[in-house]
């Protein structure tokens, strides 16, 4: 049952998306909710009073501006996306709730990998060399080109191009491509795709929740091996690099002139300290990283978001909510993504040393449906999260690290 | 440990640290929404098994168990009622290859440990309830308890760990000897009450005998009170004592003389009235004795002049009763019908013919199934519901429920065993070989084929074979009559009682609760009612003739309201110190009950019959809120003492009826203490 109590003299903000996570903390917070979601939903909000409005979430039309009426009508001040597909809705949405026209601009960009490139270049942030491919042709000529600029000889191993759907969340969709044959195994339904150069660095991503244009908190998430594990916050290696981070997230918000919400890019930093620019998405990260922060913070990273975008939001409370980056910490919280690494399995068993280990928090692994394991072909997705909390980031880090050596399915 | 592991050698788990993680993950599950809960249970599970594979974990666990279960890890489950598990089911749970069915039941007997030692006070479960409870669960788990390991222990894996740990546990904090000899007196409480259905007392009486075989297992001096409960299942005369198996007994039958079998047929009598057990090689001997030694039934059943009377004259059928229904798997039917033949029943002229038809009766396919899938396919099914109908007729009042809510129809059941039994026997027929029974209600028949359902969704398989095929059919016609009442004013009782039982329910109905509101309702005019229609004292001395149906208001250890209950009034007597006392029939499945406030229902030792229970007609009063009387004889309500009647009120007062005060009397009546 909804048990919220909410302040009338604060924002009421629109979930986009179903979350559990993010209904719970909001049902938890002060802010008015409502939750707007595919009308399968619509059981679960019934019988547990959660306040719901039907709405499927596809291609933008020209029925769209009826959601956005419908949200007005119940003096809804803003909408927050909680996943990719969501982020142009609440552009569109938030640009007549807000009456601001350039919201729904600014979403279509941050919708658009290739888009959201080329603005970055234009606001001066450096990003990797990148193109458009419409077919096979354009991979493989993308792939010499590119090896050709490296100075690789005919026969000397190729440097890896990366490839990325245009509109996908994160690890979905993205395929590491090294020779032409390669090419061969992608499907033409996947294309038009976007190339990216192979760049040798160290690959992390950033959670900065924004408020009036400014920076209210700024997270350094680390990757130990993409799309496999994430820790925050990060170790003092990565954290060294803060200040160079918050500056050229500061350009990033002037660039795509964001002024509210909350950004999560990601970024490569070279071995002679230069940030290259990934991509952004302004929508709560994968891997569950706001369940890590609330756990290594205390702060419920949900209430953040509603905070940063709720126009009626005080700077006091920006600063009475957020804790202070690193120093606050009680610990490194980390996620596991577990893949299996044999192509038959029969059941879940969680390694000893791993249960046994002191950082070993918990795990959402299932026993398998089927016994024998897809090959994957892109970066899959994975089959469940095992958590860990410590006191040392090194640790941390190895420990997570040589979970890709154990077998959780077997 | 295992030397297969990597150079990596697994670290020492750290019991503290997982007692803090454990702490954290039910704060979480305390914060949460009740919409978002069930996200939140897997880390706690989780860690309860990670605490509980450790030796010391099941302590920690015990000390969070009030925190656990309110904050939702039984929520939805049928461990949220800990009032209705069954210590039978725990094997299974605690065996399960699943590891939350594991980790629940383990978490569910920790948590009840916690309330038997006083220091969780639990909201619907007492102390005692729960100690009792745990008592059972580990009677039936004594084999986890002396390690003793098995099938279902090795393709658990580490999971039996757990099992084990929690079992010993409970053991440690229960005393070991305690639930032996404590197990063997239940067994002994139970035993005495006649029951039917005896499958669970074979079990732990089999369980025990299990363990004093172990060398292992060290017991001490406890359960040697056992050897009469072990021998009357397994070795009950000289000729079986050690066990032997039926077909070495078989073999021993054919070289004994005469004298021995006499001797066999005493001793096998003896045991059988001694606990109300029946040994499987008794049911061998009497079918050996039938062919030519027939002048011995009568001593192996252990007649008395008026069965033996019986017994000569309806020979034939009882020998066809016999061939047809008794082998060693339903021996228990040979305690049936020594007391139907004690009782007489043969006597009344359609019982006999109706037990011939019985004997000869083909089950349609749907009571055969559920026969079959209740106790197995030998021998077969008809056999079955022979040794039923034996047991009902001969123990009326051993009747139970099972785990279903259809006290309403096991007591009808026993109601005609009792009272009507020609009538009972004509229900067997048409449900077991029709599939239907018809009933009349206001003169409209009711179908138990196109009713829409019963009380209870589905009547599980833990009951004796006639109810097992009657009362699915009873269930529906309770529940269709309960549902042509609908509409009309008040208790539809009042109606469907007469109507479902028969024309010896009184039509009179008396109830003292207000349907419409919940409150008491003329209370004083009711017990003075109750009084002048069952009291001999105020009812011109008239023992009760025909067994009324009536409702009671249940209430737990510590008075305070569970249900409604159906039961039967038998006889209203004085008891031997010469107090009066209601002798009444619950057809829940042990009638032996603390219902708060001083109000111990007896079934022992105040001139109780088997399977009756009692109470002093002033307590009886005070939890009754239905009863049945003819309004044609009136006795004197008047009469009733004053003082006796303010005792019975002040009863319903401090129990049930505390929440259930009608405005107006809170204000004519301020409370006594004041």
């Amino acid at each position: 049952m909804s048990e919220q109590e909410y302040n009338p003299e604060k924002g009421y903000v629109a979930l986009l998306g179903w979350s559990l996570n993010a209904v719970e903390a909001a049902d938890k917070f002060d802010r008015r909710y409502v939750v707007v979601a595919p009308d399968w939903a619509e059981a679960y909000c019934k019988e547990h009073d959660i306040p719901y409005v039907p709405w499927n979430f596809e291609r933008l039309n020209d029925r769209s501006v009826e959601i956005a009426q419908t949200l007005k009508d119940m003096g809804v001040d803003v909408s927050i996306p909680l996943f990719e597909e969501t982020v142009e809705w609440a552009g569109a949405i938030n640009s007549v709730l807000m009456d601001k026209p350039r919201l729904f601009g600014q979403a279509m960009l941050l919708r658009d990998k290739a888009l959201m490139k080329r603005r970055a270049q234009l606001g001066g942030i450096r990003v990797g060399i990148f193109e458009e491919a419409h077919d096979k042709g354009d991979v493989i000529r993308f792939l010499k080109r590119v090896n050709q600029t490296l100075l690789k000889l005919d026969g000397d191993p190729n440097d890896p191009i990366h490839l990325k759907a245009f509109d996908k969340a994160g690890c979905l969709g993205h395929r590491v491509i090294r020779t032409p044959d390669e090419v061969d195994s992608i499907p033409d339904e996947e294309f038009p795709v976007l190339m990216e150069s192979h760049l040798d660095g160290w690959e992390f991503a950033v959670e900065a929740w924004i408020h009036n244009g400014k920076i209210a908190f700024l997270n350094i998430s680390e990757y130990v091996t993409l799309g496999y594990s994430v820790f925050v916050p990060a170790t003092p290696d990565l954290e060294k690099y803060r200040d160079q981070i918050r500056g050229e997230i500061e350009k990033l918000i002037k660039t795509f002139d964001i002024d509210f919400g909350f950004i999560h890019p990601e970024y490569f930093v070279t071995s002679d300290s230069t940030m290259y620019f990934g991509e952004v998405a302004y929508r709560p990260p994968g891997f569950k990283v706001f369940e890590l922060l609330e756990k290594a913070y205390g702060f419920n990273a949900y209430q953040g978001l509603i905070l940063a975008f709720d126009p009626k939001t005080t700077q006091e409370e920006i600063k009475a909510f957020f804790p202070k980056e690193v120093e606050d910490a009680k610990g490194y919280a980390g996620c596991f993504g577990v893949y299996p690494r044999r192509r038959v399995v029969s059941k879940l068993e969680i390694p000893e040393e791993t249960e046994n280990h002191e950082y070993f928090e918990s795990h959402e692994l299932t026993p398998p449906v089927e016994e024998t394991v897809t090959k994957r072909t892109a970066f899959g997705t994975h089959w469940g999260l095992v958590y860990f909390f410590g006191e040392d980031p090194y640790v941390m880090r190895d420990l997570l690290k040589h979970q890709e050596d154990l077998d959780f399915y077997v | 440990m295992n030397d297969q592991q990597s150079g990596n050698a697994a670290p020492v788990v750290n019991l503290e640290k997982l007692a803090i993680k454990l702490d954290d993950s039910i704060r979480v599950l305390e914060e949460s929404r009740s919409f978002a809960k069930l996200g939140k249970l897997p880390p706690v599970f989780d860690l309860v098994r990670r605490i509980l594979q450790q030796p010391e974990g099941c302590a920690i666990v015990e000390a969070q168990a009030e925190r656990l279960e309110n904050a939702g890890v039984f929520a939805g489950t049928d461990w949220a009622e800990p009032a209705i598990l069954l210590p039978s089911l725990t094997t299974y749970a605690l065996q399960s290859k699943n590891t939350d069915t594991v980790v629940i039941e383990a978490l569910s007997e920790l948590r009840l440990l916690a309330v038997a030692r006083s220091t969780y006070s639990h909201p619907s479960v007492s102390a005692e309830q729960a100690h009792h409870y745990l008592t059972q669960v580990l009677a039936i788990n004594l084999g986890l308890l002396f390690g003793m390991t098995g099938e279902a222990e090795r393709e658990q894996g580490k999971l039996a760990l757990i099992s084990q740990h929690v079992v010993q546990y409970v053991a440690q904090h229960i005393g070991y000897e305690h639930v032996i000899d404590s197990l063997i007196e239940e067994i002994w409480r139970i035993l005495q009450q006649r029951p039917i259905q005896v499958a669970g007392v074979r079990k732990m009486i089999t369980q025990i005998a299990i363990c004093r075989a172990e060398p292992d297992a060290d017991l001490g001096s406890a359960g040697r009170g056992a050897d009469r409960l072990i021998s009357s299942l397994y070795g009950p005369t000289r000729g079986c004592s050690e066990d032997p198996g039926t077909v070495v007994y078989q073999q021993r039958l054919e070289s004994m003389d005469s004298q021995t079998l006499q001797n066999e047929a005493t001793g096998f009598a003896r045991s059988m009235h001694d606990t109300g057990l029946v040994s499987p090689y008794h049911a061998s001997f009497v079918r050996y004795i039938l062919e030519g030694q027939d002048n011995l039934l009568s001593e192996a059943l252990g007649l008395s002049s008026t069965g033996r009377d019986c017994l000569m004259c309806y020979r034939e059928l009882v020998y066809t009763l016999i061939t047809e229904g008794i082998f060693p798997e339903t021996a228990q039917g040979l305690y049936g019908l020594a007391l139907l033949l004690e009782r007489g029943i043969l006597y009344q002229p359609p019982v006999a013919p109706a037990l011939w038809r019985q004997a000869r009766l083909n089950l349609c396919p749907q009571a055969r199934e559920r026969l079959q899938l209740a106790y197995g396919y030998q021998p077969q099914a008809g056999a079955w519901l022979i040794q039923g109908v034996l047991n009902i007729l001969g123990q009326p009042l051993g009747v139970g429920q099972g785990n279903n809510p259809t006290c309403q129809s096991a007591r009808a059941l026993s109601m005609w065993a009792y009272n009507d039994p020609d009538y009972l026997l004509q229900m067997v027929a048409w449900a077991a070989r029709d599939n239907e029974i018809v009933m009349h209600f206001e003169g409209q028949p009711v179908s138990s084929a196109q009713s829409l359902g019963g009380v209870a969704s589905e009547v599980t398989f833990d009951l004796d074979p006639v109810s097992l095929v009657v009362v699915p059919h009873l269930d529906r016609i309770y529940g269709e009559m309960g549902r042509l009442c609908i509409g009309r004013e008040g208790d539809p009782h009042r109606w469907v009682n007469p109507e479902f039982h028969g024309w010896s329910a009184g039509r009179g109905f008396a109830i003292n609760v207000d349907v419409a509101t919940g409150n008491l309702d003329d209370l004083e005019g009711f017990i003075r009612h109750f009084y002048a229609s069952y009291h001999p004292y105020y009812n011109g001395n008239q023992p009760l003739i025909h067994p009324q149906p009536a409702g009671i208001a249940v209430t737990d250890r510590a008075a305070r309201f569970i249900g409604w209950h159906a039961i039967t009034i038998l006889r209203v007597a004085l008891d031997p110190e010469g107090e009066m006392r209601v002798y009444f029939y619950n057809p829940n499945n042990d009638s032996g009950q603390s219902w708060g406030d001083d109000v111990h229902v007896g079934t022992e030792g105040c001139g109780e019959r088997f399977g009756e229970a009692s109470l002093p007609l002033e307590q009886f009063a005070s939890r009754l809120y239905i009863f049945h009387y003819d309004p044609l004889e009136r006795g004197e309500p008047a009469d009733v003492g004053e003082e006796e009647l303010q005792r019975v009120m002040e009863r319903v007062y401090r129990s049930w009826g505390e929440n259930r005060l009608p405005a107006q009397d809170l204000q004519a009546e301020p409370p006594q203490a004041e």
